[in-house]
């Protein structure tokens, strides 16, 4: 491969999902992990039909997370209604983590921990308090 | 669209021969300016002709040792190439077709973007 | 002592790789069958363990990553969901077995029933997770695990033919009326005990914890260098007690008090004191390391906000799946099943975990984009990858040496 040409340089920085993207920590605004990336998504392509030359490329809309990531594993799809997203607006930095510049408890996703927090975790003493 | 559908897709040219699958998708962030960053444009993708296992992180440049890792991996994704977005002619649920006279590019990231160096 | 106390990560993480329940009771057997006959495997089981502890505290100290989220990153979800369950269960099984170890103790102690100890000491390791600084609970298990030395000054006590041990170390042979397929068995089971993958779990989380950086490489570096060279000492001297006291008598070792005998021999009631704290300390810690691993790993795989420096509340999932760990534990002792018997079988999930643990932290140990100038050496790299095929044929060889022998019976 290494007799090809290298793709013309374009000016953005460059992210292949696989690489840079899929299964990185997710960090909202103060540092807190919030979910590993668990599929992406993009703006639709119309499948099965052909696309016009000079067709706009797809952007990223989401980070996905939530049941998404056992049809990763197992196969099949989630219906939409389901998929749990961190919009890419939210995003401020990719490095080897994820940045988001919103506080995680204000995103959808993270109903399962706040809600393990407020039920059980909160209602045992000392739940609350710095470890001494 | 979810984009890890389109991972590991196969991919044919337009005689209908099969010339690999799908590896990654490389994203370019210079789209229209968000409130940090600018939109994530899909760019192309890498298609690696023996093997859908990951690479690894292999593909930059700057990444080859253990020396033993880096060319098993090399070896096992021999003939990997890179095709723009305007090479792709059609997808389908279970393939990717590439439009007559599409180019080959070279796949290898020069560095990574993860580093301020 | 605060030099002491900066290595108490090191040595906590150690003890639960070389002196844990099942260790204790493995090194005795070992010792009690073999002499000293297996010291090599110790001894290589030690460098694989420092190496590649090393390079994950290292990826932790630089990029502030722990192993599982390299793993999960590396890997992708499929294997990386592979080694989730594999090391899961490893955790699960050694934590339930280090609950019943720390029951065991306390019977030894006070001839009270392990079954009325056993959830004591579930509620203590929980309360301890719960409650106590992370710093506090590595420096006094740590310490108190130190104790342990007495099997080495029992050794001293005993006043063994020197010669004899350094030769059956030197020349290693299989003992009479001893099948070679068993000894092989004991020496992967010494191997995969020493490599244990929730020693790198919870060595590199511990640096997060401790907030390392790369300032603390030096720190990083006398953690692994002193901490796991104890517990491999540690481990050989109590397989040393057992060769010169049980060894001759042929006695086989099938419980904890056997494995003090010669420790009680040697240095009367003082001595079992002891290392009854010493057993008490060694177990309780690796309970505290595996219930620690256990919601370490899950958490990172999916990218659950974790740690001990944060409050509970703020780590909601991550308490949540431990104190389920625990009562799980609880359960499986509550049906009477042997803990030391617990171990054993978990050894064959290390057939899936070793491999997808210590690769992922091999390559990215080698990435620039996250160690920048702290990449592996080339020395590093070459053992590395001597310990990669090490580690593949033990794993491959497990599960076999395991039906074959009847678990070493």
């Amino acid at each position: 491969m290494s007799d090809l040409t290298p793709p013309p340089r374009s000016a953005g920085r460059v992210l292949d999902a696989q690489l840079h993207l899929l299964d990185r920590t997710v960090l909202d605004r103060t540092g807190v992990p919030v979910t590993t990336v668990d599929a992406l998504e993009i703006t639709d392509i119309e499948v099965d039909t052909p696309i016009e030359p000079g067709t706009p490329a797809p952007v990223i809309t989401a980070l996905l997370s939530g049941p998404v990531l056992g049809t990763r594993i197992f196969g099949g799809r989630p219906p939409r209604s389901r998929l749990e997203r961190i919009p890419w607006s939210d995003i401020t930095d990719v490095g080897i983590v994820i940045k988001l510049g919103v506080d995680g408890d204000s995103l959808d996703l993270t109903w399962v921990e706040r809600w393990m927090r407020d039920k059980i975790i909160s209602r045992i003493p000392g739940g609350r308090h710095d470890p001494e | 669209m979810i984009l890890n559908d389109l991972l590991g897709l196969d991919v044919f040219d337009d005689h209908g021969e099969r010339v690999g699958s799908v590896l990654d998708a490389r994203f370019v962030i210079d789209g229209r300016p968000g409130q940090t960053l600018a939109e994530a444009r899909l760019d192309g993708l890498v298609i690696s002709p023996h093997s859908r296992h990951s690479y690894l992180g292999y593909e930059r440049m700057d990444m080859n040792s253990p020396a033993i890792i880096n060319a098993l991996l090399r070896w096992m994704h021999r003939g990997t190439f890179y095709v723009r977005w305007e090479a792709v002619q059609r997808i389908t649920e279970h393939d990717v077709h590439l439009r007559n006279g599409y180019r080959r590019f070279d796949a290898r990231l020069s560095a990574a973007p993860g580093t301020t160096s | 002592m605060k030099k002491l106390l900066g290595i108490a990560l090191g040595i906590l993480t150690a003890i639960g790789g070389f002196v844990d329940i099942g260790d204790l009771v493995t090194n005795a057997v070992v010792g009690s069958r073999f002499g000293m006959g297996l010291t090599w495997v110790v001894l290589v089981g030690v460098v694989g363990i420092c190496l590649f502890a090393q390079m994950s505290g290292r990826v932790a100290a630089v990029s502030g990553r722990a192993t599982f989220e390299i793993i999960r990153e590396r890997l992708g979800p499929r294997a990386g969901l592979a080694n989730l369950a594999a090391s899961f269960l490893i955790n699960l099984m050694t934590l339930t077995a280090e609950i019943g170890g720390v029951a065991l103790a306390l019977q030894l102690a006070t001839s009270v029933e392990p079954m009325l100890w056993m959830p004591v000491a579930a509620f203590g390791v929980w309360i301890v997770i719960w409650r106590a600084k992370f710093s506090l609970l590595e420096n006094v298990t740590g310490l108190l695990g130190l104790t342990l030395i007495v099997f080495a000054v029992a050794v001293f006590l005993l006043g063994p033919d020197w010669s004899q041990l350094i030769g059956q170390a030197l020349h290693p042979t299989v003992s009479q009326g001893e099948h070679t397929v068993t000894y092989w068995y004991y020496a992967v089971a010494l191997f995969g005990a020493a490599m244990t993958p929730y020693e790198v779990f919870f060595f590199s989380s511990g640096a997060i914890e401790e907030k390392w950086t790369v300032k603390s490489l030096a720190q990083s570096r006398v953690n692994v260098l002193v901490g796991f060279p104890l517990g491999g000492f540690l481990s050989l001297a109590i397989a040393a007690c057992a060769t010169i006291v049980l060894l001759p008598q042929s006695i086989a070792v099938t419980s904890l008090s056997q494995v003090v005998l010669p420790v009680v021999q040697a240095g009367g009631k003082i001595a079992l004191a002891f290392v009854i704290v010493g057993i008490l300390a060694a177990t309780f810690g690796a309970a505290l390391e595996t219930t620690l691993s256990s919601g370490y790993t899950l958490s990172q795989y999916f990218g659950w906000s974790w740690g001990k420096f944060r409050r509970p509340a703020q780590a909601a999932r991550f308490h949540v799946s431990m104190i389920i760990c625990l009562l799980i534990g609880l359960g499986v002792l509550a049906t009477g099943v042997d803990p030391v018997l617990i171990t054993e079988i978990s050894v064959v999930f290390s057939a899936i975990a070793l491999p997808l643990t210590y690769l992922p932290i091999l390559i990215v140990a080698n990435d620039p984009e996250y160690m920048g100038e702290h990449v592996n050496g080339r020395l590093t790299n070459a053992l590395g990858m001597v310990y990669l095929v090490i580690i593949l044929v033990a794993a491959i060889a497990a599960i076999p040496l395991m039906i074959i022998t009847g678990a070493g019976a």
